[in-house]
């Protein structure tokens, strides 16, 4: 069956594979119960966070001065905080997008090859959100700027990447699209 | 006999198929999600154009009621006080602007899902009216906590907000949300 646009004008929009539209929704479900607990658990995120910077005592550098370790344990829970509040609006926007590009990828791109990998670099970079659960979590463990050194090489970088890059194929694609229908008839 | 187009079978989508094609949601749900999209918009250019009308509004309102702000006719209390609340009262708009684009976009994204891949009628519509009483109604928890911040003050206006609108309706969207990715899993493991 072809897909070139003249196919498509005026014809419905196609849907993506099942695990690309589930992993869209389990995304945009993750995002809304991550801001709800965010808000109805505030005071034991907090309480948790402050026990954690104090098991790690090491890690996050704390020096048994009061003011000094305050101080500490204040930016180890904005930090979480900031990683839970950053899940919460990044999993609500890059659900939505992996579920608008994945549909126009499913609608325009007419080659097959072409959407198998649009849909896996989709579906990776959709996990993008998750990332900040890292993040969130690798403070606690690993202290403030290495936790997000971590969370940032290692989960954010290559899965923000992918979705950078899935954009970026799709649009090209479009457009290489475009040119073969406007190309005369031989 | 005539034969029937197999492209056109293919997106018929009887029951026990995959639709190939998306079906769009009933037309009272893209209604909603489209007239949230426009409040939002509305809200945010309101709030931009409005600013100094809206706080001047919100501040005498306050002034009015010392008791629920613990306002103690010091004006270095009092104006550190009235402060505090009025950026709280500027978030509570800000954060309608917000999530209201976002809700439309979620209940457009997720009834169309609901509508083309839940099978059964029951639990479809519960889902897709589940999705969009919860979508709708739970960003306009925001603007109620920021008109209830000068009559209330900041802790009991958050209470009656939570309890009125944000438990209920974002409760609704995330039981609907999980149901449907519920369903969408046991699809693909059928599959």
């Amino acid at each position: 069956m072809s897909r070139n646009f003249g196919d498509r004008e005026g014809s419905n929009l196609r849907r993506p594979p099942l695990a690309v539209v589930l992993v869209a929704v389990v995304v945009i479900a993750l995002g809304e119960t991550g801001g709800a607990a965010m808000s109805r658990l505030k005071p034991q995120i907090e309480r948790y966070v402050a026990a954690r910077v104090a098991a790690n005592p090491q890690t996050h550098g704390l020096s048994g001065s009061a003011e000094y370790d305050d101080e500490v344990r204040d930016r180890a829970v904005f930090a979480v905080e900031a990683g839970l509040s950053f899940f919460h609006t990044h999993a609500e926007g890059v659900g939505l997008i992996v579920f608008f590009a994945s549909s126009l990828v499913a609608s325009v791109v007419p080659w097959h090859r072409a959407r198998t990998a649009l849909y896996v670099a989709l579906t990776a970079g959709g996990l993008f959100p998750l990332g900040y659960l890292v993040y969130g979590v690798a403070v606690l463990e690993a202290g403030r700027d290495a936790g997000i050194e971590l969370a940032e090489r290692w989960v954010l970088t290559p899965l923000g990447s992918a979705a950078i890059l899935s954009l970026v194929g799709l649009a090209l694609a479009i457009f290489l699209t475009l040119l073969k229908a406007q190309e005369p008839l031989e | 006999m005539e034969c029937p187009d197999l492209t056109a079978l293919a997106t018929m989508i009887p029951d026990a198929r995959t639709p190939l094609h998306y079906r769009l949601p009933p037309v009272p749900v893209l209604l909603s999600a489209v007239v949230l999209i426009v409040c939002a918009e509305v809200g945010g250019a309101s709030m931009v154009r409005f600013k100094l009308e809206l706080t001047r509004w919100a501040r005498n309102a306050m002034l009015a009621r010392p008791a629920v702000h613990g306002l103690v006719g010091v004006r270095d209390v009092d104006e550190r006080v009235l402060d505090e609340a009025l950026v709280k009262f500027d978030a509570g708009l800000r954060l309608f602007h917000l999530h209201a684009e976002g809700m439309g976009l979620v209940i457009l994204a997720t009834t169309t899902v609901a509508a083309t891949l839940a099978s059964s009628p029951a639990p479809r519509r519960s889902i897709i009216a589940l999705l969009t009483v919860g979508g709708a109604g739970y960003p306009l928890g925001y603007l109620l906590w920021s008109g209830l911040i000068p009559y209330h003050g900041l802790e009991r206006g958050k209470t009656i907000a939570e309890w009125l609108v944000w438990i209920p309706f974002g409760g609704a969207t995330i039981v609907a949300l999980w149901w449907l990715a519920g369903l969408l899993a046991l699809r693909l493991c059928r599959h």
